[in-house]
Order: structure tokens, then C-alpha cells, then sequence
């Protein structure tokens, strides 16, 4: 590594990565490591992440050319199972969520959903979007990060499994106001969504309500 | 004398008998198992055999447990999920012993069971447990107030999925073992799908990419069977210790339990036990005995339901083959 590539320090350790926040040549970034895993064997566990390295850095590169703001990769080294990205300053919106007022949630969640409802349109799903993984920038603009568990989809079933995901994390992170800002990102959602699938977005969002039925979904408090 | 309970397992291919104590003591513990000639398993030809063996299964387990059916004060049957036809076999013997010497009944979902008898035999208290068998690959833990299921099979169970493979490679039921046995032969592997969706698992494409294996040309010549034993256990296996390591990271339990049928795998063994020993939790399988389909694990499961609610009566003792587990509340734990 040359002394224009330097890893600084951790900073999140998840169950299949860890991210060093660095400079790459001058640059801010995020290194986003694939760790190895010694209980599968090591062809094995080398074309795995070698597999989702490249998903997740396609993803992000082909996401953006929507217009949608998500970290810009810098580089794709499959060797070491590492992304280097833009690191995006700003808080993520789990950190803020409780101190905003209602009109800036109510137009975070409109641009949150305008921002979904392009991946879905055009045939991406993200596959965990929870709001660790959604960020705020000083300038008040979305950012989404994490494609770890992005998927090239153009189904309502897991278009709607994406959104009820963000409804859950709502719900037990937000408690009883999660209506309000889940509404205002359906809103956002429909909005963006009109413009090219004409809509597709209601059958996604009454599906939603489907999925939920299903008994592994449902919270364990309104079974009782 | 201690209260007994007389458990009958009768899901799939094992019919099972057990008799157990109200302190978990196994005083005795007979199976009858199905094997098909060729094939895997007809509903209907199974629920024959059973039909056929209940009564001499019954008796032997009461005989070895030197008891007569009058010293038993509890019936506990498999009421879910399994093979619809085998179920009811398992129903009917519970409901006619009850009637005929009135005996309190209970009805016991089987994928539970096999979580309790391991906690029972392991003597653990709260693990996280992956449950793979020919029918079943779950990975739960018990969180407000259920087996709460973290990931699943989509398609088909890991037994079931290796079995198939066994049988389209020539080898005979039961295939596991035997597969485990040619892939210590190999370390050549070939990749395969490896599809795990978020915390769920899919087998069909694996097992079909290795189906493909068998017949292409290069069989035999680039690579042999072993290779390809090889290639799926550590496929399939990768996978399930993927999802189970997540698990274990988002609930941070103490425990690690490996259970049913596919949990005799040694190398299936080694892959969870690493995972255990990186999250610093301890880690059982449950014994071979009580591992895969068995009486004990129903009567168990029965005695803890009876002490924590009661009996079922007669008209609640309908079988229900597609019941979850999450389905229930688990009062004895809470």
C-alpha cells in the first residue's frame, strides 16, 4: 500500500465487514473490508466476497447514474475484498430522527421516498433500508449507503419487503409517531414512483400489508 | 413411582415411541423407520408401515420400560408439522390410548421437541439453535416469548436437499452419512450456487447445479463423486454457518445448540462450533439419540406444555401439518 492509500482508523465492525474511515489519495474515504471467514473453505469464502464486493461496487456505481446520492467508489480492489468510497460527512438519520421537528422529518421522509422509489423503478432493490443506513448531509441532502444486501429486482413481492423493512425499523425504533413519517415517505414514494410505472406503487404498498399477515413477520406483541 | 409420559413421534419416517419421566429420565426409547426401497418417501407407503408397526412399537417400548400402560399418567403426540397422512397415524394411536384407558392427552409441535430434548440432554438454558433435517432448517432462539424463527430454508431442507442428491448419485436412503463418508476424500472443490437471502437460505439451485454435475461429460474425468460430496457439504454447510453466525451476532446468546438428523454431520459440527468459539458461546449438539426423530423429544416437550397449561381435550387434538413454531407461546419459559 503506498503512502497515498492509508487506512486510519475503525470505524463500525459488522458481522461481515469492517469499515476504516482513511485518505485515498487526498481524499476522505470509507475502506469497506470483507473480512475472511475461516469456517468455510478458502475457495469458497474467497469467491464469496469477491462476489459481493463486485455486487455491492456495481451497485453503487450504477445507482448513481439514476441520481440518486449514494458514496462514489474510488476503487474496487477484489483482491483484498475491499471498496474504497467517498466518505459521505453527516449524521445518519438514526442519530437525528428524535431531535427534528415535524416539517423536517416530513421532507427528509419525502426525499427518502422519492430516493427509493427510483431504485425501484428502475428494477434495484436495496435490501436493508433502516435508518443506520441513511445519511444527512450538511446540506441537507440523502444519502444511502450499505448495497451490502442490494439485489436486482423487478418484483412487487420484494419491493414491498424493502419498504416494510423500513416500516418495521419505524415502528420499533420510533414507536408511535413512525405513521407520520412513514406516510410522508409514501408520499415521496408515490410521487416519484408515478412518473414512469404507472401505478405499481399501489399494488407494492398493499402488498405490503401482505407480507406482514405472513406469521414470521408479525410482531410478537400483536399476537398475543 | 414418578409420573410418566408415554411420547409418539410420527412426522415422517420414523415412528417412535418414548417413555419419560416427569424429571426427563428416558426409560425407554423404540423407533421404527422407513426405508424406501427406491425413492424418497410416499406418504402414503409410509403411513402404511406405521399403520402396520404402531401396536408392536408400543408394546416394546412398554415392556422395555417394564411398565404396563396403566402406570402411565400422560400421552403426548407430534400434532405438527410433518406429512399429513403420517400425522394422523401418530393422532389416532394418542386419541385411542387416551379414550381407551383414559389417559390426559397432548398435543406437541414437533420442531419445539426437538429444541427441548436439547435442552434438556445438553443441559443448556438458552441457545440460539439450528435445527437441520430432512425436513427442517431453522435457525431460532427464543425471544418475547416464542421460538422466534431468524432464517429459514425457502425452498428445500438441507436432509432432504442431500438425500435427493445421494439418491440421483446412485446411493441408497439414508444418503447423509454416506456423502459425508465419500466427501472426506476430496478437497477439490467445484463451485456451486451459494444463495443466502438476507438471513434465509435457498437449496434448489445447489441441489440441481450439483444434479448437472453428475450428468455432464466431464464426470469422471475432470472430477469424481467424492469431489462433488465434497463441493456440496461445503457449500451448503458455508451457508448455513453464514446465516447462523448472524444470528448469533444479532442475538448475542450464550449457547449454541446443533439439532435434528443432519446435526450427526462431524463437519457441519466443526464449522458451528468455530463460530461458537469466535462469539465466546458454548456450544452442543444435542446426542445422536435424541438428534434426529424420536419419542423422548415429544414426551418432553408434552410434560413441559401439561405442567404449564394443561391437557388438550380430545376436539383439540387435530393434526396440523404446516404449523410453525413461532406460532406458539412458550409458557414454561417465561
Amino acid at each position: 500500500m503506498s503512502s497515498d492509500i492509508k487506512k486510519e482508523k475503525v470505524i463500525k465492525k459488522g458481522a461481515e465487514a469492517t469499515l476504516y474511515y482513511g485518505h485515498w489519495f487526498g481524499k476522505e474515504v470509507i475502506f469497506k473490508y470483507r473480512i475472511p471467514k475461516n469456517y468455510r473453505i478458502k475457495e469458497l469464502d474467497k469467491a464469496i466476497r469477491t462476489e459481493r464486493t463486485l455486487n455491492e461496487a456495481r451497485a453503487l456505481i450504477k445507482v448513481k447514474t439514476y441520481g440518486i446520492n449514494v458514496p462514489q467508489v474510488f476503487e474496487i480492489d477484489f483482491v483484498n475484498s475491499t471498496i474504497v468510497m467517498k466518505y459521505i460527512k453527516g449524521n445518519r438519520l438514526k442519530d437525528i430522527l428524535s431531535n427534528l421537528d415535524d416539517n423536517m422529518k416530513k421532507n427528509y421522509f419525502n426525499d427518502i421516498g422519492k430516493a427509493i422509489a427510483t431504485l425501484h423503478r428502475n428494477g434495484h432493490v436495496h435490501g436493508d433500508i433502516t435508518t443506520s443506513n441513511i445519511i444527512i448531509s450538511p446540506e441537507n441532502q440523502i444519502f444511502l449507503i450499505d448495497f451490502g444486501l442490494h439485489e436486482y429486482s423487478d418484483t412487487i413481492e420484494d419491493k414491498s419487503v424493502d419498504l416494510h423493512l423500513l416500516k418495521r425499523v419505524l415502528i420499533s425504533s420510533h414507536g408511535k409517531n413512525y405513521k407520520y413519517c412513514f406516510n410522508a415517505f409514501l408520499e415521496g414514494y408515490k410521487l416519484e414512483y408515478e412518473k414512469i410505472k404507472n401505478k405499481e406503487y399501489e399494488k407494492i404498498i398493499k402488498n405490503i400489508d401482505i407480507v406482514e399477515s405472513r406469521g414470521r413477520y408479525i410482531r410478537p406483541e400483536a399476537r398475543l | 413411582m414418578k409420573k410418566l409420559c408415554l411420547g409418539i413421534e410420527s412426522t415422517a419416517h420414523t415412528f417412535s415411541i418414548g417413555i419419560i419421566d416427569f424429571e426427563g429420565n428416558v426409560y425407554s426409547l423404540i423407533n421404527d423407520i422407513y426405508v424406501p426401497e427406491e425413492g424418497g418417501l410416499h406418504p402414503g407407503l409410509v403411513r402404511d408401515q406405521h399403520l402396520n408397526n404402531f401396536m408392536k412399537i408400543v408394546n416394546r417400548a412398554l415392556t422395555e420400560a417394564k411398565i404396563s400402560i396403566k402406570d402411565i399418567n400422560l400421552i403426548a403426540f407430534s400434532q405438527s408439522p410433518g406429512l399429513g397422512p403420517v400425522l394422523k397415524i401418530g393422532a389416532w394411536v394418542a386419541r385411542m390410548l387416551s379414550q381407551l384407558v383414559n389417559i390426559e392427552i397432548v398435543g406437541v409441535n414437533h420442531c419445539i421437541a426437538h429444541i427441548e430434548i436439547g435442552r434438556l440432554k445438553c443441559n443448556i438454558k438458552d441457545p440460539l439453535s439450528l435445527y437441520v433435517s430432512g425436513g427442517n432448517t431453522i435457525v431460532s432462539a427464543f425471544e418475547s416469548g416464542r421460538y422466534q424463527i431468524f432464517g429459514e430454508t425457502l425452498d428445500l431442507a438441507i436432509g432432504n436437499m442431500i438425500d435427493s442428491f445421494a439418491r440421483d448419485a446412485g446411493l441408497n436412503h439414508p444418503g447423509g452419512p454416506k456423502i459425508e463418508k465419500l466427501a472426506l476424500n476430496s478437497n477439490n472443490y467445484i463451485q456451486l450456487p451459494y444463495v443466502v437471502k438476507g438471513m434465509d437460505l435457498s437449496f434448489s439451485g445447489l441441489y440441481t447445479a450439483a444434479k448437472y454435475l453428475l450428468q455432464s461429460e466431464d464426470y469422471g474425468i475432470k472430477y469424481n463423486l467424492n469431489d462433488v460430496a465434497y463441493s456440496l457439504q461445503e457449500t451448503a454447510f458455508g451457508m448455513l454457518t453464514e446465516v447462523t453466525e448472524r444470528a448469533l451476532a444479532h442475538t448475542e446468546k450464550k449457547e449454541v445448540l446443533l439439532t435434528g438428523g443432519v446435526a450427526a454431520n462431524k463437519r457441519l459440527q466443526s464449522m458451528i462450533k468455530y463460530i461458537s468459539k469466535e462469539h465466546d458461546a458454548r456450544f452442543e449438539v444435542v446426542p445422536l439419540k435424541f438428534a434426529g426423530d424420536n419419542g423422548a423429544m415429544i414426551g418432553w416437550t408434552g410434560i413441559l406444555r401439561y405442567q404449564a397449561e394443561g391437557r388438550h381435550e380430545i376436539n383439540e387434538t387435530f393434526i396440523k401439518p404446516k404449523e410453525r413454531m413461532d406460532h406458539f407461546t412458550i409458557p414454561w419459559r417465561t
